[in-house]
């Protein structure tokens, strides 16, 4: 039980991730590989700021806005100097490595002995459901658990929810147009460019939240946490999209969070079951890869059979 | 007013592509005039509107628009003096965005967009109203997505979008060229009749002689990216297709013409 609360709790974090990932790749259309790099950024940042002592709700927006610069500046290398976005995220991921193991100063910053949004978590748990915790069909969860999991819960939903909000506002209807159709929104006095950057930094703001509640919520920082992080938010992002096969914003951001938990639950079974950590990734690759791929060779399955139903004159 | 001094443009300068699109255009359009752009390809007409739109900037010469030296602004600044139609119905609306959305973002054309929710009362009374103008029981599938819809209701639809905040100019670039015959009518009456309410000032292109002498109080047909012929008030009135298609001939032999000179000319001195 406790490993599957687990796999929620950090299904719920990296919801975050398959948002921002949702943002920069499905309504921007850009393949934005900063993603490695920003979740990284969020949790080194937050994690040296907790470790100084700093107030964890303090510590967690910095992580964000260093996230969002990060994002900023990719837009600005992609928009202003004409690089290739995938270019671009590369470069600024690869910058971002070094600047995080300067920020954290070694590679691993432990977490365990300092206040975090985790420890006020678990601290409000035990306070409101005493040491005992909770049955759960039959099981004994912690107070713990069941306070981060509800903590992480509110959080992407609040996230979510701000998202839906923001894309329905005059600014966040012309960011999704800019993505949908650049030359008719510029035709519309939208400064495109902006737009993108913008929108880059929004999704790296909100993966860099995701990697500075993950490391709260694990207690550590790890200068290699963030590898393959952008393949597992298209993961998310593409089970959500099946989960819901809705093409409306409501649905994709809610398809989003629940892809991104089904895809946790998913790997903690496998793992349970005797998967090899190492090849997680490898594995994770492969399914979206298929998932890609796969709308294409239905369509070409199908045509066929449509053409022998076209009647004959 | 639109004033036009000197404007050229030369693509791919210096090399073997070399287009020289605009060769000294000279253009003044006074404010409510319906001026039809003619020309054979490649004779500069739709880089003319594109240097209008700002879709790039001129090697030289000026374009004053509405009061404003607009000649280096950049295209979404000139968005707030400037409505366009484009040749490609898919080019004017964003596909999976809802009808109602796509129109909430032209209600904010060259403004300011900020936090305010996009499908406000405020828009939503009146668009209704106007969508069903058109009669094409659109007014009902307000939510649906643009790009479930045809070409000619998609730019019915990007007309209606670009003239929602009265322009300056409206920029309407051979808009009916994609569209099937009874589409394309409908899209021409309906440009017609909102030119003629707003009392637009409007510049068309269009390869329809038929429309070039039937829409429009002025008529100017470009060359090699020089305006060569200018027709207004009575002299437009008077054109019937023929003559259009006479000036085409003119225009032809006169290659023709350039053609076999140089030929002649290098089967002498080569």
């Amino acid at each position: 039980m406790t490993l599957l609360v687990g796999a929620f709790t950090i299904g719920l974090i990296l919801a975050l991730l398959a948002l921002g990932v949702l943002v920069s790749f499905r309504i921007f259309g850009l393949p934005d590989i900063t993603a490695d790099g920003s979740i990284t950024l969020g949790a080194a940042v937050t994690a040296t700021l907790c470790a100084t002592g700093v107030n964890p709700v303090f510590a967690t927006a910095a992580g964000m806005v260093s996230g969002a610069l990060a994002g900023a500046l990719t837009g600005v290398l992609h928009t202003k100097f004409k690089i290739n976005a995938l270019l671009a995220g590369i470069l600024v991921m690869t910058a971002l490595y070094s600047v995080n193991l300067r920020v954290m100063g070694r590679s691993n910053i432990p977490l365990m002995q300092h206040t975090t949004l985790g420890t006020w978590g678990e601290d409000a748990g035990y306070s409101l459901l005493g040491d005992r915790g909770l049955m759960v069909f039959g099981w004994r969860v912690g107070a713990g658990e069941i306070a981060l999991l509800v903590g992480s819960f509110v959080v992407a939903v609040l996230v979510a929810v701000a998202l839906f909000a923001f894309f329905r506002t005059h600014l966040g209807t012309a960011m999704r147009a800019t993505g949908d159709n650049p030359q008719m929104i510029r035709a519309l006095g939208a400064n495109v460019e902006t737009h993108i950057i913008l929108g880059l930094a929004l999704s790296n703001g909100l993966i860099a939240l995701g990697g500075s509640l993950l490391a709260q919520y694990q207690g550590f920082a790890d200068a290699q946490m963030g590898i393959g992080m952008i393949v597992w938010g298209l993961a998310s992002v593409i089970i959500g999209e099946a989960l819901t096969g809705g093409r409306s914003l409501g649905l994709t951001l809610v398809g989003a969070i629940m892809g991104s938990v089904l895809f946790r639950l998913l790997v903690a079974v496998a793992l349970r079951w005797g998967l090899n950590p190492n090849d997680l990734k490898l594995i994770t690759a492969l399914f979206v890869f298929v998932a890609l791929i796969l709308p294409g060779l239905l369509k070409k399955i199908r045509r066929p059979a449509q053409l022998t139903t076209v009647p004959s004159a | 007013m639109l004033t036009l001094t000197g404007l050229r443009k030369t693509f791919n300068p210096g090399t073997v592509n070399e287009v020289r699109a605009l060769q000294g255009v000279d253009l003044t359009i006074e404010d409510g005039s319906f001026v039809i752009v003619l020309g054979m390809n490649g004779s500069g007409k739709s880089t003319l509107l594109n240097a209008v739109a700002g879709t790039f900037i001129v090697d030289s010469g000026r374009i004053d628009l509405d009061g404003h030296d607009v000649t280096r602004w950049p295209e979404h600044r000139r968005a707030r003096l400037i409505g366009r139609v484009f040749q490609n119905p898919f080019s004017g609306t964003a596909p999976n965005m809802s009808i109602a959305e796509n129109f909430a973002l032209a209600a904010r054309r060259g403004r300011p967009r900020g936090l305010g929710f996009a499908l406000s009362r405020d828009l939503m009374g009146p668009l209704r109203d106007r969508v069903a103008l058109l009669k094409m029981g659109l007014e009902d599938r307000l939510d649906n997505a643009i790009g479930s819809l045809s070409g000619g209701q998609r730019q019915a639809l990007t007309l209606l979008m670009a003239t929602w905040l009265k322009p300056a100019l409206l920029l309407l670039d051979e808009h009916t060229a994609a569209l099937d015959p009874k589409s394309a009518d409908q899209v021409i009456t309906l440009s017609e009749e909102v030119v003629a309410r707003d009392k637009l000032t409007t510049l068309m292109v269009t390869h329809s002689m038929q429309q070039a002498v039937s829409l429009g109080d002025r008529l100017i047909m470009m060359d090699r990216g020089k305006v060569l012929h200018d027709f207004r008030g009575p002299a437009k009135k008077r054109l019937r297709a023929e003559d259009l298609i006479d000036l085409f001939d003119e225009i032809r032999r006169r290659e023709l013409l350039d053609e076999s000179a140089a030929a002649m000319l290098q089967s002498l001195y080569v």
